[in-house]
């Protein structure tokens, strides 16, 4: 268990992560070894990652999630954030240049919602 | 306050000043009366008796000569509404002023009458009243300015109501028609407009219409880039419309990298390839 990293099974092959708080991104190395064992394990091929609490994005969580996408995209696993708030969106695209190297999405899509907690 | 000023301020105060009242009417129907039609005469001869008796008040209190009393805060209430009154009525600041001048000397000229002292040769007296009139004179202004600041603030609020006309022309498609210059203050309004709505109406896709649009620098050509890149980082889709010829070449010299964007020819264009990606297809009714 990593103090601030929920991740819950919503379907046969996605998840969803919802960091709190208290999740060090500065542990990057061992949180993405986590979530990566964890997503290979329950043959998953999408990872939802939920922003909602999240008010800004600046350049070392940025660093994180790209981090993390390029991770999931080396164990063939799609990483799509969603509800990204609108002035995380604006600083983000602040100061990004291309597209980020994961998708974005309004909300997960209601054929996965059958979720248990992993 | 010396002595003897206080002495003259309460031997005048002790006279039946209330006789006064209707002298005290005249520059108030000179200013807000008559051609300018702010006032009938009833409301300016309870404006004088209010006015006298809050002066009254002030000439009778403890200190006449405080600024930081109640009574001369009375005082400047007064005058800070009916500032406020004659400006929403549509009269200026200059007729407020003119007027409590005008009350000045009326009222001097009213006091020296009835108590029989010429003021002239009394310049302390003289000197008080002005003081006191001068500080009213402020109040007028303060009020003044604060009543142009509330309107200030109203016509911003309309401008960015206008400025940001979105609307949801379709479930999860949103509009937004740009007309006029685009600066970069307006593309921040927008902005936070259109990114709030994404947020509230979970919108998949956003037209922005820049067929009004006539002119833009190399700032606000950013900021819309910035735009359609935050619509896209939200999980939504955006099209940018009506991109004018001279539009686009300024677009293409400030090396503005549109491969990312969609763009239509048209509104209407922009609306089929928002109806197109939702799935939704629009054709006439089979005669």
């Amino acid at each position: 268990m990593i103090p601030g990293l929920h991740l819950t099974r919503i379907g046969r092959e996605a998840f969803l992560l919802e960091p709190s708080r208290s999740l060090n991104i500065r542990d990057e190395a061992r949180l993405v070894e986590h979530i990566a064992g964890k997503l290979q394990q329950a043959k998953a091929s999408c990872l939802y990652y939920d922003l909602a609490e999240l008010a800004l994005i600046d350049p070392v969580y940025y660093a994180w999630l790209s981090a993390l996408a390029r991770t999931m995209a080396a164990i063939n696993v799609r990483m799509i954030c969603i509800h990204m708030q609108p002035t995380a969106a604006f600083s983000l695209s602040g100061f990004i240049a291309g597209n980020p190297p994961f998708e974005t999405a309004l909300d997960i899509p209601d054929v996965h919602f059958t979720g248990s907690p992993v | 306050m010396n002595q003897k000023l206080s002495e003259k301020l309460s031997a005048l105060f002790s006279l039946k000043i209330g006789n006064i009242s209707p002298l005290l009417e005249e520059p108030g129907k000179i200013h807000f009366g008559s051609d300018s039609n702010l006032m009938d005469d009833d409301e300016i001869a309870d404006l004088s008796a209010e006015f006298l008796s809050l002066m009254v008040e002030l000439l009778g209190s403890k200190n006449p000569d405080d600024r930081k009393s109640l009574e001369f805060h009375a005082l400047e209430m007064f005058f800070a509404s009916l500032s406020h009154k004659i400006l929403m009525r549509g009269g200026r600041v200059e007729e407020v002023v003119r007027y409590t001048q005008f009350l000045q000397y009326a009222l001097i000229e009213a006091l020296e009458k009835d108590s029989g002292i010429l003021f002239t040769e009394s310049r302390s007296v003289l000197h008080y009243f002005t003081s006191i009139f001068n500080e009213l004179i402020m109040a007028v202004f303060r009020a003044y300015l604060e009543e142009r600041e509330r309107v200030l603030e109203a016509q911003e609020a309309e401008l960015r109501e206008t400025a940001t006309p979105i609307t949801e022309i379709w479930d999860g498609v949103l509009t937004l028609p740009i007309i006029g210059t685009l600066d970069s203050s307006r593309t921040m309004l927008v902005m936070e407009a259109l990114l709030n709505r994404v947020a509230k109406d979970h919108a998949d896709v956003v037209v922005m219409d820049l067929t009004g649009v006539q002119n833009i620098d190399s700032q606000v050509s950013h900021h819309l880039i910035q735009i359609v890149r935050a619509v896209q980082l939200m999980g939504s889709s955006a099209i940018i419309t009506g991109i004018q010829p001279e539009i686009a070449r300024a677009l293409i010299s400030l090396n503005i990298d549109l491969s990312g964007v969609t763009t239509r020819a048209s509104l209407s264009d922009g609306l089929k390839e928002a109806f197109r990606r939702l799935g939704i297809q629009v054709s006439h009714k089979a005669s």
